[in-house]
């Protein structure tokens, strides 16, 4: 009786399609507007101003603001980028630094992270249950704190006459130390700025925690009985680490990588509060000269082609990535 | 909200299994509890650093070398800073707080709603909404950022807490992660619910949502974290007093008061601590939210 009751309540099928299509007829449509109107319609302008010697001051054509008084320099702006000379303008050798300073922040963080992130994490793990869960927390704090916030704190670490930094080596030295480590351009280890250092230290800082509970959720999901074999094998700890857990790891710590890589690539909160570009373009990286070119001095075309490039960068990364990441794995 | 890669997804699907709590006992790792003991005294030091700062007086501050506990602990700073009328705290707090709360919302709406439609429904142009979806994600906000706010500027919305909330209703990446949550919700669930003559905006809301209730409350927890920690569109968006958020007025306020660090550190304290503890305590989401999807 039921059973033939329900048959009778069941919707015709004509009904049931014409219901979803209403349902989506109501979702889909809002949605592409919305998305075309905030996402692709930004996308797509940022490219074209790429091409244009545009300001937000001048007041240009009736589209979008482009052409007459901000006319289209097809690829000027990118040749401009070309120009190695000594006497380039300003804008270009500033786009230079910042490209350079970008590079080796990227590449001198991800080692660093890397070399402590994982141990840290491999001695997080062997640890007792109760407190492994007290240091995960207390590494990860800073990833949780607003990087504005890190930015000042380190400020006061590095202060030339107050900072604790100079404090305690002046301890250790015996006199008053006054570096300035986030302002003397003359400070300068193994080629490398030291307030560029001072920088990557700060981020570093913040950044750790992220990658930390990334490696220690992949090291508890790999099966304790493969380690336990190599042990029962006779293994030390040190080999199963090396042998057993290190290659298990893999696919996780080359997709940690990039993701590292890619987020130093456009690193602006701590560095612009910090150092702010400086000393003497130190630590200027492509955010810093994106912001400072587009809404400090209004040259919104020369910005959105340099952020081009940031992108194209980021892009050459992502696809090295799905090349490394397409190794095989299971156990 | 910095995403630009699909293959996180990865991520989760190696990270899926539950972890292994099968343990053995070891008691004998002392030199792994000091070194770890060691590594958090560090670590902590820049925080300690501020909140020991943060008590001393305006004269011991401005001490060379400087002290490390405060030798007289004055409560003074926290109250200038409570006292200046130029620094209306609760006012800022408001601000960060209806930015991130009207980003989470929207956000875990659009992006529940979407995705359980990208999982499992089919219509035209699906392939091509998803790819360009998708590939939005690849795309660094920097390129989106000028157009951005000159649209804002077009529009009146710039120095309108609007601003921040209107473009920022629908994420990719959130649609992306959502799909792939909604696409295990069992099928013949929401065709016996179809069966039972439910509307499809009523399987949405009754079926769909709290099927997807952990990716919410995980999802919910990140978003509401970068959106409260946001600088760089903020800062562009947001350039009267009135209407800034919490990590804009901390650098204003430090800028202002650069000879005076006993303030800003207390400023710091002020505007760091509270709700640090809010998302430590609801840390279990968000350490969970960045293991399963490598958000970043």
């Amino acid at each position: 009786m039921t059973s033939s009751k329900r048959l009778f309540r069941f919707p015709r099928r004509e009904t049931r399609d014409s219901a979803k299509h209403t349902f989506l007829g109501l979702t889909v449509p809002p949605l592409v507007l919305y998305m075309g109107f905030w996402t692709l319609f930004p996308m797509v302008w940022g490219f074209l101003l790429a091409f244009f010697d545009y300001s937000a001051r001048r007041t240009g054509s009736t589209f979008l603001g482009l052409g007459e008084d901000n006319p289209f320099v097809a690829l000027q702006n990118f040749g401009e980028m070309l120009n190695f000379a000594e006497d380039a303008p300003l804008i270009v050798r500033q786009f230079h630094i910042s490209v350079k300073t970008t590079l080796l922040f990227a590449f001198l963080i991800l080692p660093l992270n890397l070399l402590i992130t994982l141990p840290l994490a491999a001695l997080i793990e062997s640890v007792h249950e109760r407190v492994k869960g007290v240091f995960r927390t207390f590494f990860f704090l800073p990833v949780l704190a607003p990087s504005v916030g890190v930015a000042i704190m380190w400020g006061y670490l590095y202060h030339p006459q107050r900072g604790l930094l100079n404090a305690i080596i002046g301890a250790v030295a015996g006199k008053l130390t006054a570096i300035n480590w986030t302002g003397d351009q003359s400070l300068v280890l193994m080629g490398i700025p030291v307030a560029l250092i001072a920088v990557i230290v700060a981020y570093l800082w913040q950044d750790l925690g992220y990658n930390l509970v990334i490696f220690i959720a992949a090291l508890q999901s790999i099966p304790e009985s493969l380690r336990e074999a190599a042990r029962i094998d006779g293994a030390s700890d040190w080999q199963v680490f090396w042998h057993v857990t290190l290659p298990l790891l893999r696919p996780t710590i080359l997709l940690a990588a990039m993701l590292t890589m890619i987020s130093s690539f456009q690193v602006f909160d701590i560095i612009q509060v910090l150092t702010n570009g400086g000393p003497n373009e130190q630590t200027r990286v492509m955010t810093i000269d994106i912001y400072n070119n587009a809404f400090r001095f209004q040259n919104m075309g020369w910005a959105s082609a340099v952020s081009v490039v940031l992108f194209l960068l980021v892009l050459v990364i992502s696809l090295v990535q799905n090349r490394l990441l397409k190794t095989e794995w299971e156990y | 909200m910095n995403v630009t890669t699909s293959n996180r997804l990865r991520l989760s699907e190696q990270l899926e299994e539950e972890p292994k709590l099968i343990h053995r006992s070891r008691q004998g790792h002392w030199a792994a509890y000091l070194m770890l003991t060691l590594a958090s005294v560090v670590a902590a030091l820049p925080f300690i650093w501020m909140v020991f700062g943060s008590f001393k007086s305006g004269r011991e501050i401005r001490q060379v070398p400087p002290t490390f506990f405060p030798e007289e602990f004055t409560l003074e700073n926290y109250q200038t800073i409570l006292n200046d009328k130029d620094l209306p705290l609760g006012l800022f707090y408001r601000n960060s707080a209806i930015i991130a709360f009207a980003n989470v919302v929207t956000v875990l709406f659009t992006s529940s709603l979407v995705g359980y439609i990208f999982a499992k429904f089919e219509f035209k142009s699906k392939k091509i909404l998803f790819w360009f979806i998708l590939a939005t994600m690849m795309l660094p906000f920097q390129v989106r950022m000028i157009p951005g706010y000159l649209i804002l500027a077009k529009l009146g919305l710039i120095n309108n807490l609007w601003g921040l909330i209107i473009p920022s209703a629908v994420d990719a990446f959130g649609i992306f992660l959502f799909r792939q949550f909604a696409l295990s919700v069992p099928n013949e669930l929401l065709d016996a619910a179809r069966v039972d003559g439910a509307s499809e905006f009523r399987i949405y809301r009754s079926i769909v949502l709290p099927e997807l209730g952990p990716a919410l409350a995980t999802f919910g927890m990140l978003s509401f974290m970068f959106s409260w920690n946001a600088y760089l569109w903020p800062l562009i968006i947001l350039t009267e007093q009135n209407v800034r958020t919490l990590p804009i007025i901390l650098t204003w306020y430090s800028n202002q008061h650069g000879s005076q660090p006993h303030l800003t550190m207390a400023a710091s304290v002020l505007v760091i601590a509270p709700v640090l503890l809010v998302f430590m305590l609801t840390q279990r989401w968000i350490v969970k939210g960045i293991t399963l999807t490598g958000i970043k």
